[in-house]
């Protein structure tokens, strides 16, 4: 255990899985506000459905 | 262990979750800017999620835990690597933040700009010949996954690759890049939970004392032979000719691969994609690390119970070894959460070289322009191309050797070259398009001997290493004589930055 590859990769471990866990909740909420900003700004600039043909008489 | 049907629900509803979210997508599509790159209009976090997840596959799952069980977590030194060339490159704009400016939908687009016409088209071919090789092998790691780790018959393999593919082509060829944006979005989310998760799990289940002594206990008894399990630059490990290979390639994957660009293209500005990168940096170590502690687990797993069972390899150990440490919910969630993988994988991966091929190889060679909407069925038709040499690649060809080198050297194909034209182009005014050609077919030559040796004459193959890194020493070479051979060129590129 005194090998200090040993250390650094159980610290890159642990602090990845540790920024892993952050990034998915703290990302995740931040890229959703984005993701529905996204959509809105798309509905809007949507073309207007044409108006339907009259019916036959 | 096989799925429970509480397993298997979670799977179904995740999967008609997300087809749907990419369906509904549909209806904002009103031309190839939108389909391509969501009308440039993505924000940073949106940006972020979405390169993780198209980033995070189940076949980089599969390759990682490969790499781990094979060489300890030496072997997850790339991923370090990786991070390391995101981050410098995030902070330095380098490449990125002109490419960005330039307004263009894909690289080779720029080398019009700044060379000819003509190698616009070459770098074309070339990136999409490395970047569809490169992706052919993805449906058969992931379909091994599923195999081993649902117990399901080896049989169906084919038949569950061709329904994933299906599913996936569905959404992507209606939605385009705002579909890919929403399920990225979702599958962001549930690979993120599932490999927390599951590698939390995995440390409660094997004892991190336990994993560490058990690793040095082998090399030990090895004699020193077996590659070593924590030093990466050992010479029984990779070796430092190998790790200054990596350096330079990932530096180039993280400027020049497609799908990592397209995200960058489709920010809004410059400074946003440097901010993402900045941001995403790190996730890639765990990218790596984590997937592979499965991988590391399952040696030591396997090396406590009788060794590796008959019909498994290192590559199929590890989704065994989760089927059988994992509890009914949670297999469930990681399962669901690996087809997640897979689906944005391969949605992002199939637009963007569908796009390069719209873009680069067809688009130049069509005498008058073609209708938005001819443009679109164009683009489509490309990725219905895609998915049928997917399904024939995936379950003809063999591996030559660990997945990871056949990833990296088929990147290569076109990572030398397009790195070494991306610099010169936007760097070095004396360029010009000789450079470029010679770049362009000098840079090919490492990696595609590597591959047809490898299939001809496996006795006389030539290290990845090797040929990785010569091609990127010949591309350099070519653009460096045959520019100052040639005539300087008229004008050089100094893009400036465009909404």
């Amino acid at each position: 255990m005194k090998d200090p590859f040993v250390l650094v990769w159980a610290v890159l471990l642990f602090t990845s899985l540790g920024w892993y866990g952050f990034l998915v909740f703290y990302i995740g909420a931040k890229a959703g506000k984005e993701l529905k900003t996204l959509i809105a700004d798309l509905t809007l600039a949507r073309p207007p459905t044409p108006p339907a043909p009259p019916a036959p008489r | 262990m096989t799925l429970s049907p509480i397993d298997w629900i979670i799977v179904v509803v995740y999967v008609f979750g997300c087809l749907f979210a990419g369906l509904w997508m549909r209806r904002f599509i009103r031309g190839v800017d939108d389909f391509t790159i969501a009308g440039r209009e993505v924000h940073v976090n949106l940006g972020i999620a979405s390169l993780a997840a198209t980033e995070m596959g189940l076949v980089t799952v599969m390759y990682t835990a490969q790499l781990g069980y094979e060489k300890g977590f030496a072997g997850e030194v790339i991923g370090v690597i990786m991070a390391a060339a995101f981050l410098v490159v995030g902070l330095s704009g380098f490449v990125i933040r002109p490419l960005r400016d330039a307004g263009v939908m894909t690289i080779p687009e720029l080398f019009e700009q700044r060379f000819s016409h003509r190698v616009r088209w070459l770098a074309g071919v070339f990136v999409a010949l490395g970047g569809l090789l490169n992706m052919g092998i993805f449906l058969r790691l992931g379909g091994d996954f599923l195999v081993h780790a649902t117990g399901m018959p080896a049989s169906w393999l084919e038949s569950v690759m061709t329904v994933l593919l299906v599913l996936v082509l569905l959404y992507t060829v209606v939605g385009g890049m705002l579909s890919v944006l929403v399920t990225d979005y979702l599958q962001f989310i549930l690979v993120g939970i599932g490999i927390v998760t599951t590698s939390v799990m995995v440390i409660i289940n094997i004892g991190w004392t336990n994993l560490i002594t058990t690793l040095q206990a082998t090399w030990a008894a090895s004699g020193g032979t077996a590659p070593h399990p924590f030093n990466p630059a050992h010479p029984t490990s990779f070796g430092w000719g190998y790790l200054i290979w990596m350096f330079v390639f990932q530096l180039a994957v993280v400027t020049t691969w497609q799908t990592t660009i397209s995200r960058v293209l489709a920010t809004k500005d410059s400074g946003t994609a440097t901010k993402m990168y900045r941001r995403v940096s790190y996730y890639f170590v765990g990218r790596f690390l984590l997937p592979g502690l499965w991988g590391v687990a399952a040696f030591v797993y396997f090396s406590q119970h009788g060794g590796l069972p008959a019909g498994l390899n290192s590559m199929t150990a590890m989704p065994r070894y989760l089927s059988a440490v994992l509890p009914i919910g949670l297999m469930g969630i990681l399962v669901a959460a690996m087809i997640a993988a897979e689906m944005s994988t391969i949605s992002g991966y199939m637009l963007t070289w569908a796009t390069v091929i719209y873009n680069d190889i067809i688009t130049p060679c069509l005498r008058t322009p073609l209708s938005n909407r001819g443009q679109l069925l164009l683009t489509r038709m490309i990725l219905l191309g895609i998915a049928i040499f997917l399904l024939f690649f995936g379950l003809w060809y063999e591996l030559p050797g660990d997945a990871w080198t056949f990833l990296a050297v088929t990147g290569n194909i076109y990572l030398a070259s397009v790195f070494t034209l991306l610099l010169a182009g936007l760097y070095w005014p004396r360029a010009n398009s000789t450079g470029a050609y010679a770049a362009l077919i000098l840079g090919a030559i490492g990696p595609l001997t590597f591959l047809v040796l490898a299939k001809v004459l496996p006795a006389h193959q030539i290290p990845a290493e090797v040929a990785g890194g010569s091609s990127f020493a010949l591309a350099f070479l070519g653009m460096v004589v045959g520019s100052l051979v040639s005539r300087a060129p008229a004008q050089a590129l100094h893009p400036q930055p465009t909404p």
